[in-house]
């Protein structure tokens, strides 16, 4: 009996060393690409692949700033931002009082819309790509940022809407009944009860939203197009590869630079960004 | 306990919320109309649009289109294009869902058990997740480059294995399963972390008495955990399906233009390429339509597959 126990331990504990290493292996392998993208720009092809671990000898910022030139990053982060901030901006004015209407009266109709909305997780915009560039056309809006901020709008309600209503019920009904018996209409409940109280619930959903509209590539590339004046950062980074030879230590500073906005905010919000996003992937 | 008294006017505004009128229930609705305005429009118009399109004959952006009836099913089924892009999307799918949505489980049950460093591997953990699809494609861009560059075959070089360096993303053996490698770098620490959240709602009770019967770490995860968040693990893979099928678009473009070749070039770059390279709108369109209907039958099944079975 002792014997069965103390051999069972040396398994489990066997088993626990071989998932550590494992486990720990693993993270070796999402590190060295980050440690690589992080160094090179500091390097010229010739250290990058002759000493590609080493420390950069010297903080040379000449990659970053011709890359910032070759593809005119400096226009394409502030597209980005540009296009961000509005979509965000418009979500939440058109996410907030949905689910503050769905969260406050509930009838079958309520429930449906509801549903609809859910229904949005099912449908991949991507399979529509064409459709939605030709509609673009036909509004006369393509290769503008205003088609682009609308369409991420869109992308990003359902969830939006479900992760507000989700929230704005969790908030005691006897506060609005209070306010109500004070007089106060529908509108001025919604923006002196719920606004500030939703307040979490809203940073939770522009979070999410924030990498979703900072990353996009696919609709960025065919809805607003490659033209350096009007681009997002995201679909300037493939100007660096050149086809007569790539600078990579170039091209890298280029993808730092856009990855920044994304990062700073991960270190300012890190557990924010997580829960957030884990409430985003969760309403399946 | 007694409920305190409540005033007459309150009360009946509670019921009154309770049970709107069907007038009542739509006014108070309006709040929701914009919101779902926009949705439909953006949204489902293009998705109804695609279906109508792939009826169409369409041979450019602005060009006019014509009615050809099911003329570009036809088209596309007998095209070895298209079977090439099938049998690569299958490939990809068959190769990276059970790798990720495994790994993935371990790695959460790993996270989910506290060993020491847990804070800082779930934040190394995330960060792939943060770096967007273009900046991923262009740093595995220059760590797979092909010889005398390229990380990968400097490593590979460094532990003279010589015999492996290729160019990654030109060689027609490796291009998909490179493809397949940045998906998976960039997916699995972000997919455990969900599964980790998921772990972390079973009770403690349950896990401590299953210790105390003498059940061991894989059991643990076998017969306790996993069944427990079994149908949640089925909605992370079906949302891991639709977002292979659909994103991989850019990073098949981006890492190798789907190329040498057809040998990387997936259903969703397919819809890309026809579209904007070869302007054939009719056929772009149609593969969207079987892109939409597979992916959302994949993810049906998948969702029903791990439905609870308590």
């Amino acid at each position: 009996m002792t014997l069965h126990i103390e051999s069972r331990k040396l398994t489990s504990r066997v088993g626990w060393i071989f998932s550590h290493a494992l486990v720990w292996m693993y993270v070796l392998l999402v590190l060295i690409p980050l440690y690589f993208l992080l160094v090179s720009p500091f390097k010229n092809n010739q250290e990058i692949f002759n000493t590609p671990f080493s420390l950069p000898h010297a903080f040379d910022l000449s990659n970053f700033i011709n890359a910032w030139r070759d593809a005119s990053l400096g226009p394409g982060l502030i597209n980005s931002a540009v296009i961000t901030v509005g979509a965000e901006v418009l979500t939440i004015v058109l996410a907030l009082p949905a689910a503050f209407s769905l969260a406050r009266f509930t009838s079958r109709l309520s429930a449906a819309v509801e549903r609809f909305f859910l229904l949005g997780f099912l449908i991949p915009g991507f399979a529509a790509l064409v459709p939605t560039v030709l509609f673009a056309v036909h509004l006369n809006l393509l290769y503008t940022p205003e088609i682009l901020i609308f369409y991420f709008t869109a992308t990003a309600l359902p969830l939006s809407v479900i992760v507000l209503t989700t929230f704005l019920r969790t908030i005691p009904k006897e506060l609005e009944e209070a306010a109500r018996m004070d007089g106060a209409g529908w509108f001025s409940v919604l923006l002196r009860i719920y606004l500030p109280l939703s307040i979490s619930g809203v940073m939770t959903v522009v979070l999410l939203n924030f990498l979703a509209f900072w990353n996009e590539f696919v609709f960025s590339l065919v809805l607003l197009g490659p033209d350096p004046a009007v681009r997002t950062v995201q679909v300037a980074l493939p100007d660096l590869i050149s086809p007569t030879g790539t600078q990579y230590g170039l091209l890298l500073a280029g993808v730092l630079i856009a990855f920044l906005p994304p990062l700073l905010v991960f270190a300012i919000l890190e557990k924010r960004m997580q829960s957030a996003l884990i409430a985003g992937a969760v309403k399946g | 306990m007694t409920p305190p008294p409540v005033r007459q006017g309150f009360k009946e505004s509670i019921n009154s919320r309770k049970k709107p009128g069907p007038r009542r229930g739509f006014i108070a609705l309006l709040g929701a109309v914009p919101a779902l305005t926009w949705y439909l429009v953006f949204l489902l118009g293009p998705l109804l649009g695609l279906f109508w399109m792939s009826l169409r004959d369409q041979p450019g952006i602005l060009a006019e289109s014509t009615f050809v009836g099911l003329k570009n099913f036809k088209h596309v089924f007998g095209d070895p294009s298209f079977r090439t892009a099938l049998l690569n999307t299958l490939v990809q799918l068959v190769f990276l869902l059970p790798v990720l949505m495994i790994a993935s489980l371990l790695l959460a049950y790993y996270l989910h058990r506290k060993p020491r460093g847990t804070g800082i591997l779930s934040v190394v953990l995330f960060l792939p997740a943060l770096l967007s699809l273009a900046g991923r494609s262009m740093a595995f861009v220059a760590i797979l480059a092909p010889k005398p560059f390229g990380l990968v075959n400097g490593i590979l070089g460094a532990l003279h294995l010589d015999f492996l360096q290729r160019a990654w993303l030109a060689d027609n053996r490796t291009a998909l399963l490179s493809i397949i490698g940045v998906e998976l770098w960039s997916g699995i620490g972000f997919t455990a972390i969900l599964l980790k959240a998921r772990m972390a709602s079973v009770s403690r009770e349950v896990e401590e008495s299953a210790t105390l019967d003498g059940v061991g770490e894989l059991g643990m995860l076998r017969y306790i955990i996993y069944p427990i968040i079994r149908d949640y693990f089925g909605v992370v893979a079906a949302l891991q399906l639709l977002w292979t099928l659909f994103t991989s678009a850019g990073d098949v473009l981006l890492l190798t233009g789907g190329g040498p070749g057809y040998a990387s070039t997936n259903l969703a770059y397919l819809v890309y390429g026809k579209a904007f390279s070869q302007q054939d709108l009719g056929y772009a369109t149609t593969v969207g339509v079987l892109l939409f209907a597979g992916g959302l039958a994949g993810a049906l099944s998948l969702r029903a597959t791990f439905r609870p079975t308590y």
